[in-house]
This record gives structure tokens, C-alpha cells and sequence, in this order.
């Protein structure tokens, strides 16, 4: 009998209840995106935001990580005992030698020009980047290219090298524009005596030291440096959150003793400080939105409870008890949660993967686990919403059919 | 004949107003009663007090020798559920039950509800095909049969009506008098409030009052003066 009445309770209201569930649906939506963007947040600072670069460096021990190539260099086959792997997450480690050059575009007779830069006359020195080109996104996936071959990465991609010859080179944009060189064409590097030439195959930009570079494939770093087998240092990116890239960082200090493993800690602070607040801000909106649902819900009820009042009298006169007749209305309120919940949750899904597609450019990942969550806080929302329902204890059934109420 | 309802110098103050003042009268058990007396009289209060719906100012109610002006809420509850049934002159029915349902109610109420016996009761007051219609798709008379129905489903001590014909025409009042007097007939304890003249010549006893003050109590007409009445047919499909 008491899902019979529930079942008549909730047809009979339609409108008002309709306003509840609107309500509830609407603050399950914001809800159940602002939590579900929040825990994805911290993901996404975690993976995605690791296209910010790389977190951890391995360099030789006692020397500074960038030098010119003669000194502090290490063995570049310690890329190889990097694990590939860290608690599930795919590690990307790619060595970078670094040397300083000559650089001079190779023009031919048919294409020179002296108005095209008075630069490209001379030679002009700059760093030499040596590393492995089709890696760059795993480690500086914010290097973009700017203008690229045909065929090549598009503009605006993170650049990496198609690898079609293995005198390709990347040129930073500053440095392209100092030599007057563009995608295709020649650049002689020398160094010490030692002359290495490549194809600028795209420009880019990383917005950081890079865009006065020149970006080669390792080997003819090593050549040009005659430093076969070396590397200035080894970028790693490891997915995961803060203590997880610690635990990485002691195993890794642990198994290269003689190499010095550093984290990129100005990162992974302010990726924390960073998160702190956007944590601070999504809880805060949640609780607002959490109290205006409840506030919606209250006034709907308020004008539901002077409806109800005449059959709370009455089903008192049958001799209902006042806690059996509340059961009533406050599991009515606690299904229509159950349900606002329901759809309330859907649909936050929804917005927070549309949401995350605007701000992280990838839809936030639905997380599951927050269904409970959701659907029990509607539920308390939907009961502590209906307050005004609660007081209709207070009837007196003489006092309603003398009309009084 | 045992005293089901006792009164005793019952008062109910409403702030400045007295509405009964000194009341104190007994009903024996299976009685038909008549309260009667003119608009403010406090025949309603004195079927409210009766029926644990209000508490008295002052004064003894006891119902089959169980005082219950001092009960407290949850008793009361308890006292309306299993020892009292009313039919009011509104009708009192939840909109939004269908004729069954509204039975069912205070079955639910009482202890728990069972279909088949509510709808039994339905087709005693000749409502067995108007089981699923909605209060407001039954006729007034048939409102208040469903509301017969419910006050007797829990087979209570007493019958407390308050103009259970006033909003009624006179086909109806006659069906609604005719399942009354086969409640009496059956042993039923019924306070029937009403200003009807007619309709008190049907009871064993008349209550008046005036003012809040017992004015008077007779004794019912002889037998005989109720014949039109007691000649009344049955509703249709009805039997008690």
C-alpha cells in the first residue's frame, strides 16, 4: 500500500513535483560535472598536462645540465635503462646533445638574392640541438610547427620530424628568421672543424630558448661534435601524479648511480599550487550550487506542503502516525533525488566531457565512481528540501476541517 | 447494556470561547445518538474531542472504559485508527486515491491493507463498480458511501458522523440513512451530529445542545414514528 499511495502521491503533484525535479536535475547536472571535471582535473595534470614537457632530467652527474658538448656529457645509452613503463603509464626518455655552431644556409647560384637577408651571408652562431626528431612530441609536445613542408606536420601540430632523410632538420623560428631560411632548404653546421649539413624540413616555435635553435637528428650532433654515443642530457616525461614521479625518481637514482636524476620541481609545484585552487574553486561552486538546489527545492515544497496540509489532516483523523505519514512524503522526495540524480548525472557527464573538451582540448573522462555520490547527495538535497513537508507534523486535523488551516 | 462512552463535565476552550461547558452524558454500547443543536452549539467539538481529534479544556472521556482525554498524540492515533470511524459532511476522501484506495487507507493505517476485504466493503455500500473512480468521479451520495466504508472497514467501537447528509440530496440522504440504520441494526455504537429532525427520530437517544451546555436528552421517538425512514430501500447492490 505505501508504494501505492507513493505511486498516487507523485501523479498527483505533477507540476510541483516536476519543478522539484527540475531542480534537483539541473543541480545533479552542474554537480556531477564540477566533481567529475575535478577529478579529471587532477588527471589531466597528471597525463595531459605533461605536454608542458618534460618532469624528470638525467644529466651527468656533478655538471650542469646544458654545456657546451666537451664536458658533463653522458652515455646516451642510458636511455635504454629507462623503464618504459611506470605503474601502468607509458615513460617517454629522449637524449638531447647540445653543442654551439656555425650555421649558414647552402644557397645555390640560381636562388641567391642579397636582399633576401643580409644574415644569410655569413655564418651564424648558434646552439645545435642534437636529438631523436620523432620523439619531440613525447617530451615537448608545446613545440609547435610553424611552417612546415608539404606532406610534413601541419601548423600548429606539435612538431616532430617525418623523418624522410636523415640529414632533416627542425629550425626554431628566430633562428630561421636570423639564417632566411624556410622549409627546404639547406643549412651547412660546422664545428671544430667538423661541417655537417641538413634539410630544414619545418620551422617551430616552443616559445622558449628552442626558437633560436637548430634542432638535428642525434647522430649528426654526435658527428659534428665528435662525441659519438653521448648526450647532454636525457628529457623524461612520466605520467602520473606527484608521488608517483617520486617513486620513479628513487628508483631511477637507485639503478644510475652515476647519473644525476633531478625533477623539473618548479613544475610539479606549481601543477600542485594549481590544483589546489582549481580544487578550492570547483568545491566552492559545487557547495553553492548544492545550497540553491536545496533552496529550490524548499520553496516548491513550501507551496506543495499548504497543498498537502488537508491530507495530512486526514490521513491523521484515520489515525495515521505522523512518522508513517512523513515516510511518505519524505521517500517521495528522496525518489524524486534518486531520479534528478539519475538524470542529473547524465547529463553532468555530458557537460563536463563538452567542458573539458573546451578547456583541455580532451572530453574529461567519465568517472563512475562519483554516481553514488551524486545520487546520494541528490538524495539528501531532495530530503533536506523538503523541510516544509516535515512541519506539516504540526496539523491538527480538527484545526483543518474547521478550516482553519 | 455497558457504558461504551462516558462524559464528564467536559469543557473545550478555544482562548475566550468556551465552546462546550460542563458536558456530561452517557452512550451505552450499540446506541444510536442524535447530537443536535443549533449552529455554535459545539456539537462538532464535542465529536472531535470524541473521536481524539482535539483535546478537551477539562473534564473525562472515556470510550469502553479507556480515558482518553489525557492520551498522548501517538495514542490518540492509535485510539482513531482502531476504536473510531468517521464520516463527515464534506466527505473527506483523498483526491488522489480511487474509491478502493481511500479504504485502504485506513486499513493501511490500522495494521495493513487487504483489496479484498476493502472491496467487499465497497460492494456493501453498492459501490462494487466504482472501485478504481476517482472522489471526483463518484457522485456526492457515493462519496460518502466510500466514506462509510472506510470509517467501518476497521470495524471500529464507534460511528462518529457529523451532517453526514447535509451536502446530500434526498435520494441519497435516504441510501446514507439506510446503511446507518443497518450499522444500528448490527450492533454499531453511532453519534450522528445533525440539525434534521427527521433524521434524529432514527437514533435511540437525542443529545441537544445550546451554547456549549447540555440543553437536553430524550429518548427517540417510538419505533413507529420512523416508518417512512425504516422502509427505506437499500442502495443498489448493497447488503450489511
Amino acid at each position: 500500500m505505501f508504494w501505492r499511495i507513493e505511486r498516487r502521491l507523485l501523479g498527483a503533484s505533477r507540476g510541483r513535483l516536476a519543478v522539484v525535479l527540475l531542480a534537483l536535475a539541473s543541480g545533479g547536472t552542474i554537480i556531477t560535472a564540477l566533481v567529475n571535471l575535478e577529478l579529471d582535473t587532477s588527471r589531466k595534470l597528471t597525463r595531459e598536462f605533461r605536454a608542458f614537457g618534460a618532469n624528470v632530467i638525467l644529466s651527468a652527474r656533478e655538471q650542469p645540465a646544458i654545456r657546451v658538448p666537451t664536458e658533463g656529457v653522458l652515455d646516451a645509452s642510458v636511455v635504454a635503462r629507462i623503464p618504459s613503463e611506470w605503474e601502468g603509464q607509458r615513460v617517454a626518455a629522449v637524449p638531447f646533445l647540445y653543442l654551439i655552431a656555425q650555421a649558414k644556409p647552402i644557397v645555390s647560384p640560381s636562388q641567391a638574392d642579397p636582399s633576401d637577408s643580409v644574415a644569410a651571408l655569413s655564418p651564424t652562431m648558434l646552439v645545435v640541438a642534437g636529438t631523436r626528431l620523432a620523439g619531440l612530441p613525447q617530451v615537448a609536445p608545446g613545440w609547435k610547427t610553424v611552417r612546415g613542408l608539404m606532406g610534413s606536420v601541419p601548423q600548429g601540430e606539435s612538431v616532430r620530424s617525418a623523418a624522410r632523410s636523415p640529414e632533416a632538420c627542425l629550425v626554431g623560428t628566430r633562428a630561421a628568421q636570423h639564417l632566411g631560411v624556410i622549409p627546404g632548404d639547406e643549412l651547412l653546421l660546422s664545428a671544430g672543424g667538423l661541417q655537417e649539413s641538413c634539410a630544414v624540413e619545418a620551422t617551430l616555435t616552443a616559445g622558449g630558448p628552442e626558437d633560436d635553435q637548430v634542432l638535428v637528428p642525434l647522430g649528426a650532433a654526435q658527428k659534428l661534435a665528435g662525441l659519438p654515443g653521448r648526450a647532454s642530457l636525457v628529457q623524461v616525461s612520466v605520467p602520473g601524479t606527484g608521488a608517483a614521479v617520486d617513486r620513479f625518481l628513487a628508483r631511477l637514482s637507485a639503478g644510475l648511480p652515476d647519473v644525476a636524476v633531478r625533477p623539473v620541481r618548479q613544475f610539479t609545484e606549481a601543477e600542485a599550487l594549481l590544483y589546489a585552487r582549481i580544487h578550492n574553486l570547483l568545491l566552492g561552486i559545487v557547495a553553492v550550487v548544492g545550497l540553491l538546489t536545496v533552496l529550490c527545492v524548499m520553496t516548491a515544497m513550501a507551496t506543495l506542503s499548504l497543498e498537502r496540509a488537508r491530507d495530512v489532516g486526514l490521513m491523521k483523523m484515520l489515525g495515521g502516525p505522523i512518522s508513517r505519514i512523513l515516510r511518505l512524503f519524505l521517500v517521495e522526495a528522496g525518489t524524486l533525488g534518486l531520479v534528478g540524480g539519475a538524470l542529473g548525472t547524465l547529463m553532468g557527464m555530458a557537460l563536463s566531457a563538452w567542458v573539458g573538451r573546451r578547456v583541455f582540448g580532451v572530453g574529461a573522462a567519465p568517472r563512475w565512481e562519483i554516481v553514488p555520490f551524486t545520487l546520494s547527495l541528490m538524495v539528501m538535497m531532495a530530503v533536506a528540501g523538503a523541510f516544509p513537508l516535515r512541519l506539516l507534523a504540526r496539523v491538527k486535523p480538527a484545526a483543518i476541517f474547521r478550516g482553519e488551516a | 447494556m455497558s457504558a461504551m462512552i462516558e462524559v464528564r463535565a467536559l469543557v473545550k476552550e478555544y482562548g475566550p470561547v468556551r465552546a462546550l461547558n460542563g458536558v456530561s452524558f452517557t452512550v451505552w454500547a450499540g446506541e444510536w445518538i442524535a447530537i443536535m443543536g443549533p449552529s455554535g452549539s459545539g456539537k462538532t467539538t464535542l465529536v472531535n474531542i470524541l473521536g481524539g481529534l482535539d483535546t478537551p479544556s477539562s473534564g473525562r472521556v472515556a470510550v469502553s472504559g479507556a480515558e482518553i482525554s489525557s492520551l498522548t498524540e501517538a495514542e490518540l492515533a492509535r485510539y482513531r485508527a482502531e476504536q473510531v470511524g468517521f464520516v463527515f459532511q464534506q466527505f473527506h476522501l483523498v483526491p488522489y486515491l480511487n474509491a478502493l484506495e481511500n479504504v485502504m487507507l485506513a486499513q493501511y493505517f490500522h495494521s495493513m491493507a487487504d483489496e479484498r476485504e476493502a472491496a467487499e466493503a465497497l460492494r456493501r455500500v453498492g459501490l462494487g463498480e466504482r472501485l478504481e473512480h476517482l472522489p471526483s468521479q463518484l457522485s456526492g451520495g457515493e462519496q460518502q458511501r466510500v466514506a462509510i466504508a472506510r470509517a467501518v472497514i476497521n470495524d471500529p467501537k464507534i460511528i462518529l458522523a457529523d451532517e453526514p447528509t447535509g451536502n446530500l440530496d434526498e435520494a441519497n440522504e435516504r441510501i446514507i440513512l439506510s446503511l446507518f440504520q443497518e450499522l444500528h441494526r448490527s450492533g454499531q455504537t453511532l453519534l450522528v451530529v445533525t440539525h434534521d429532525p427527521s433524521i434524529a427520530q432514527l437514533a435511540d437517544r437525542r443529545i441537544e445542545l445550546a451554547h456549549g451546555r447540555l440543553a437536553r436528552i430524550s429518548a427517540a421517538p417510538m419505533e413507529e414514528e420512523n416508518g417512512p425512514l425504516t422502509a427505506l430501500s437499500r442502495p443498489a447492490g448493497a447488503s450489511w
